[in-house]
Order: C-alpha cells, then sequence, then structure tokens
C-alpha cells in the first residue's frame, strides 16, 4: 500500500471517530446539564442497543430501512442530485405495496416480491416527477422533493384514516389491516424481531456497492457528480444519468419501505415513516460514511443502536429519546468538518513564512 | 359565501404570510451575497421554540419576541461558521442543522414542560395587536386588518428597507458585488467572508421574527415540527422573486394565500388534502415560473 492510500485510509477511518467521540461528548454535555449521569446513562444505551439479544435485534431491525434509505440518498447525491424526498418516497412505495398485498388475490413468496416490485416501481416513479420538472423547467429539485414529503405524507394519511382503515382496533389507531401471514419475511424466533428482511436488505446494500464501483452507470453517475461538464464532453448522457439515478433511489426508498412494511410492521400505519425519521437517519449515516454503501451500513447499524438505546433511555433514566436524534444531528457536524483534516490544515498555516507574510482575515 | 368572511380568509392570509415572507427575505439577502441557505427551517424553528420558552418564563411579549430573534441568529451564525468559514457544502450543514434543531426543541420541550406534542396556556401573552380603528366605518375594511400585530406589518417594511440597502446604499452595493464574484470583491479590498457571515446571521434575524410571529402571532402556541417546511416554502418564494425583495412580497402574499386556503377549506374538502395543499402549490408555483423564464430566454435568444 502506498503512502498517499494509507494516509486516505486514516482519514476515512479517523475523522469519523473523532467525530463520533465528540458527538458523544456533546450528548454528555446536554446530559449533565439535565442532571443525568453521562456514563450510567450511556452504559444503559449501549447495553440496550448492542450488548442484549433482545436488543440487538430490534438495533438491526431498525437498522435495515435506514441503511437502504442512506443508499438511496448516496445514489443521488453522489451524481450531484440533491434527493431529500426518500421520505415520500417511501411512503409512496409502502402505501402501494400494501394495497397490493390486501387487495390482490396473491400470496406466497411470490406475493411478497410481486409487492416490492410494484412498491419499488411507484415510489420510482414518484421519484421521476421532480426529476422531470427540474429537468424540464428548472425547478430545484432540493424544494421539489421536499415539498413533496409533505404533501405526499398527508395524502397517503387519508387512505389509512378513511377508505383503507382497520374497522378493528379501538378508533384511535389510524392502520391498516395487515397483510396475510404468508407473505410475511420469516421470523427465526416469537421472542425477538429478528428476520429475514434484515439479511434482503444487506444483500442489496453489498449489490450497490458492487454497482458503484464495477460498473459502468456506477462510473457515470460519479462522474457526473463531480464535474457535469467533464462529463457531458466525455459523452456521459446527463439526461439519461440523472433519470436513471434519480430513479434508482426512489426504487431504493421504496424498498426500504416494503422491508419495514412486510418484515416489522405488517400494515401501513399512520405517518409511519415521517414519525420514525427513516429517511433522515439514513441520510446522516450516508453522509458519514461518505456516499460510500459499506460504511453507509456500519453507520446505520450505529446509528439505528443510537435510537434503540435512547427510546430505552427514555424508558429507564428519563432522558428524552431526542437525545439519540442531538447526537447523530452532531455527528454528521462534526464528520462535515473533517476536523481532523482542519487541524492539519492549521498546522501547516503555522509555518513561520505564512505567519510572518499574512495580515490575518481572509485565508 | 359572504363578504366578512372573505374578510376573515384575507386577515388570516395576512397572518400566514408574516413567517413566510421573513424567511424568504432572509432567503434572498443570503443568495444575493451568494450563500445558499438551506437552515431557515431551522433557524424559524429555534425562534419559534424560544419565544415560547422567554414566554413561559417570563409572560412578556417584547422579551420573548429578543429572544426569538436571538435564536434565530445564534442558528444562523453556527450555519455561518460551518458553511461560511469551515467551507462545509451547504446542503450537508443546512440538513444536519434543520434536523438538530428539530430534535434539541423536541428534547428541550419534554425537559421544560415535560410534554410532547403541543404547549399551550402558562398565562403566555400574544404579541401587541394593532385594531385600525380608523377603518370602523367599513366593516370589511376593518375585520381585514384586525387583530393584526405590529410584526405584521414590521415584515413588508422590511422588504422596503432591504430594497433600499441594496440598490441606494454603499455597503448594499458591496453585498451585491460579493453576490456577483467574491473573488472579484476580495480584490478590490471588500472583506467578501466577513459579508458572507453577516448575510446569513441578518437573516437569521429575520427568521427570528417569522419564527416568533408563527408561535405567538395568533394563537401562543408552539407544537413539535411546527414550521413543517415553512423554511422551504419560503426558499421557493424568493427564488420565484429572483431575489427582488419587493417581488418577494407578492410570491409570499401567494403562499400565504395558499398556507390560509388549507385551513379555510377544510370545512369542504377532507382535511388531509387541504393540508396538502400549500407544499403542491409550492411545486406547481416554481415549475411554472420555471416555464415562464425559459420562454423569456426563448424569446431573448430570438431578438438577438
Amino acid at each position: 500500500m502506498d503512502e498517499f492510500k494509507k494516509r486516505k485510509l486514516v482519514d476515512d477511518v479517523a475523522s469519523p471517530l473523532i467525530a463520533i467521540l465528540a458527538g458523544l461528548l456533546v450528548g454528555a454535555i446536554v446530559m449533565l446539564l439535565t442532571g443525568t449521569d453521562p456514563l450510567h446513562a450511556y452504559g444503559e444505551m449501549f447495553t440496550k442497543s448492542f450488548f442484549k439479544p433482545y436488543y440487538l435485534a430490534e438495533t438491526l431491525v431498525r437498522s435495515a430501512p435506514i441503511m437502504l434509505s442512506g443508499v438511496a440518498a448516496a445514489v443521488a447525491w453522489r451524481a450531484g442530485y440533491i434527493n431529500l424526498g426518500m421520505q415520500g418516497q417511501m411512503c409512496v412505495g409502502g402505501l402501494v405495496a400494501t394495497v397490493m398485498a390486501l387487495y390482490l388475490p396473491i400470496d406466497s413468496w411470490w406475493g411478497t416480491v410481486l409487492c416490492f416490485a410494484g412498491g419499488m416501481t411507484a415510489a420510482a416513479l414518484f421519484a421521476l416527477i421532480p426529476t422531470y420538472l427540474d429537468y424540464k423547467f428548472n425547478a430545484s429539485l432540493i424544494i421539489t422533493t421536499l415539498m413533496l414529503n409533505y404533501a405526499i405524507n398527508h395524502v397517503t394519511n387519508y387512505f389509512v384514516a378513511y377508505p383503507m382503515r382497520d374497522p378493528a382496533g379501538d378508533g384511535m389507531a389510524q392502520q391498516s389491516i395487515q397483510i396475510a401471514k404468508s407473505m410475511r419475511f420469516f421470523r427465526f424466533s416469537n421472542k425477538n424481531a429478528m428476520n429475514s428482511s434484515v439479511f434482503v436488505a444487506v444483500l442489496v446494500v453489498l449489490l450497490m456497492y458492487f454497482v458503484f464501483t464495477k460498473t459502468k452507470f456506477g462510473y457515470e453517475s460519479k462522474i457526473t457528480g463531480l464535474n457535469k461538464h467533464f462529463a457531458q464532453y466525455g459523452g456521459i448522457k446527463s439526461m439519461k444519468t440523472m433519470f436513471q439515478t434519480m430513479a434508482l433511489s426512489g426504487a431504493l426508498s421504496g424498498f426500504a419501505a416494503c422491508i419495514e412494511i412486510f418484515g416489522v410492521r405488517y400494515r401501513y400505519v399512520n405517518s409511519m415513516f415521517s414519525s420514525t425519521g427513516y429517511a433522515w437517519t439514513g441520510l446522516m449515516a450516508m453522509l458519514i460514511a461518505g456516499y460510500n454503501p459499506l460504511l453507509t451500513l456500519v453507520y446505520s447499524i450505529f446509528l439505528a443502536g443510537l435510537n434503540i438505546g435512547g427510546t430505552a433511555l427514555q424508558r429507564t433514566v428519563g432522558v428524552p429519546m431526542q437525545i439519540a436524534d442531538i447526537i447523530q444531528c452532531c455527528i454528521t457536524l462534526f464528520v462535515s468538518v473533517r476536523i481532523l483534516h482542519e487541524f492539519k490544515q492549521m498546522q501547516a498555516n503555522k509555518t513561520p513564512a505564512r505567519v510572518g507574510g499574512k495580515k490575518g482575515g481572509t485565508t | 359565501m359572504n363578504d366578512l368572511y372573505l374578510a376573515a380568509v384575507i386577515n388570516t392570509t395576512f397572518r400566514y404570510t408574516t413567517p413566510v415572507l421573513f424567511a424568504a427575505l432572509g432567503s434572498l439577502f443570503c443568495t444575493k451575497a451568494a450563500v445558499f441557505n438551506v437552515a431557515l427551517e431551522g433557524q424559524l424553528l429555534a425562534a419559534s421554540f424560544v419565544a415560547i420558552v422567554a414566554n413561559y418564563y417570563t409572560n412578556n411579549a417584547f422579551i420573548s419576541l429578543l429572544a426569538g430573534v436571538g435564536a434565530g441568529a445564534f442558528i444562523a451564525w453556527i450555519v455561518a461558521v460551518f458553511q461560511i468559514k469551515w467551507k462545509v457544502r451547504d446542503m450537508v450543514v443546512g440538513t444536519a442543522m434543520n434536523l438538530l434543531v428539530q430534535s434539541v426543541t423536541a428534547f428541550l420541550m419534554q425537559i421544560i414542560f415535560g410534554s410532547r406534542g403541543t404547549v399551550q396556556g402558562f398565562g403566555m401573552v400574544p404579541l401587541t395587536k394593532i385594531n385600525p380603528t380608523f377603518l370602523k366605518f367599513s366593516p370589511f375594511l376593518y375585520r381585514m386588518f384586525e387583530d393584526l400585530s405590529t410584526i405584521d406589518y414590521l415584515g413588508y417594511i422590511v422588504a422596503i428597507i432591504i430594497f433600499i440597502y441594496f440598490y441606494k446604499t454603499v455597503s448594499g452595493f458591496h453585498h451585491l458585488s460579493v453576490g456577483i464574484s467574491g473573488t472579484a470583491a476580495d480584490s478590490l479590498g471588500i472583506n467578501s467572508q466577513r459579508i458572507q457571515i453577516r448575510a446569513v446571521v441578518i437573516s437569521g434575524i429575520l427568521c427570528g421574527f417569522g419564527g416568533v410571529v408563527h408561535a405567538m402571532g395568533n394563537v401562543t402556541v408552539f407544537a413539535e415540527n411546527m414550521t413543517s417546511g415553512r423554511g422551504f416554502i419560503a426558499m421557493g418564494a424568493a427564488s420565484m422573486a429572483q431575489s427582488h425583495s419587493l417581488v418577494a412580497i407578492a410570491s409570499s402574499l401567494f403562499f400565504g394565500t395558499m398556507l390560509s386556503l388549507s385551513k379555510t377549506l377544510q370545512g369542504y374538502i377532507n382535511s388531509y388534502f387541504t393540508e396538502a395543499i400549500p407544499y403542491l402549490c409550492t411545486v406547481l408555483a416554481i415549475t411554472i415560473y420555471g416555464v415562464i423564464i425559459s420562454i423569456q430566454k426563448r424569446r431573448a435568444k430570438k431578438i438577438l
């Protein structure tokens, strides 16, 4: 391994680690301010997310939709198309898959496959709406994808509140009826939530790693993200890449939604993707991972663990579970600064020549 | 639908316009200095929350206003440091900051008020209302401008001030020059970095006003994530106005109307669909705006 590669590897591993420590430190300070012992709280948090079988299963199950939506975001972002609409695409994919599972005469594993295909297609088509608007009319992808999140969340909630609502249950719960048992993912035991959907999710993430690094499409989208004009000059059709990446991003979001519905919830619940925030956690995981699918997988499990631990913390210690979100956001911010890089820059700037010649202020 | 009902709808429109207008002004203030500020949403939400917290402890509208504006400015300052000083990508800072504010407010809400969902009551006072008694002769006009707060009017005044600042003052000229080319401005002795940081902080102050009005303008209430995308709607409004502060009044009024319709139409259409109206209209509006711009460009080419 040459010197450059070695240094890059150290940077890639060390920067997130430092950021994670800094994020946990911020969390500790917040806990101290609210009058909790951070060491005790963190002990509780990590035992009840990684070190007990029940909670580890919860964490892994929770990480599946997170890693998929993270990779969905990475597909679009690395090609330079800022997709913030993973949440909306999840809503569409999830709802379409649930409708298919409930109202079509299908069952067993091939039924599940059909529902997945339907959900992913719907989500991909939904992602293509803002893409088309951006391509044709120059409507900012950032604003349109985000606005559609809110709009589609209300619309999908309408379906579970009225036409699809489960008449059983206590009038409060707005949810559809459960999908057939034969179409659900296989659960390994009754004691915890662990099911086969997690392995499917991991397989898809690995597949995406292959697509990112070894295929023509992966190369083209990466080059487009680095420099659109260079890509065009090199003969890459920007329109085709744009629609392909956004469709793939949407399809992966839809896949994430299907995993959650067929693996865990078995039904569409009111605001199930906006209140859980899978899409945003996934987005943060992929930002920490720097668009790398394999690292996204690792950080997704870590962030999911924080969330599960946070929920446990609220129950036992009484610290609101949003502490997990605060830590996650801080880690993302700290990674984005590339603390190590900044520090090195600061050291480099301290050479006598620089200090002598500079008047301060702008760099 | 009688006249007074229409007047009431217009009145609601004014109320809903103000936060969007302030945030849109903040957005265009940044855009004019070549900064793309995505954290408007977070700035609004932070201001709303801190204003309510200050109100809870002091029961004083003015102190709450100051606290809210300060919170907006503080969040904006952090964004500025990350985005301009440390050169982090705008999208990354913006999204992370929006999410951070969202989780911090939800966290503190449970610590301070011990509840999730909404905070209301506790003898909290709303902003000072102005009643135009001189309009008493016409019930319609009176109802239109009834019970608006001072900040509601301030929004339009600030828009005019920003217009004057940009096009009639030297400092505003420097600001615009940084927006056109930072390096060129730097070479002429303008500290572009400082101007950009200042622009972001001022956008925070503006969003602060917007957030305070949003929380204390009508009913004094804070709900988890209560800004629900208004920062992004404002970005749409600012881009439709092509970052012109006076046009931003018109585009903000359009989005204010949509927000108000989403509430007033609830009697006729299912509320799940009316809630989606403002967001769909934002998408539609920036699309139509894009069409208009492309037609204009085509015409310009023909003339050449």
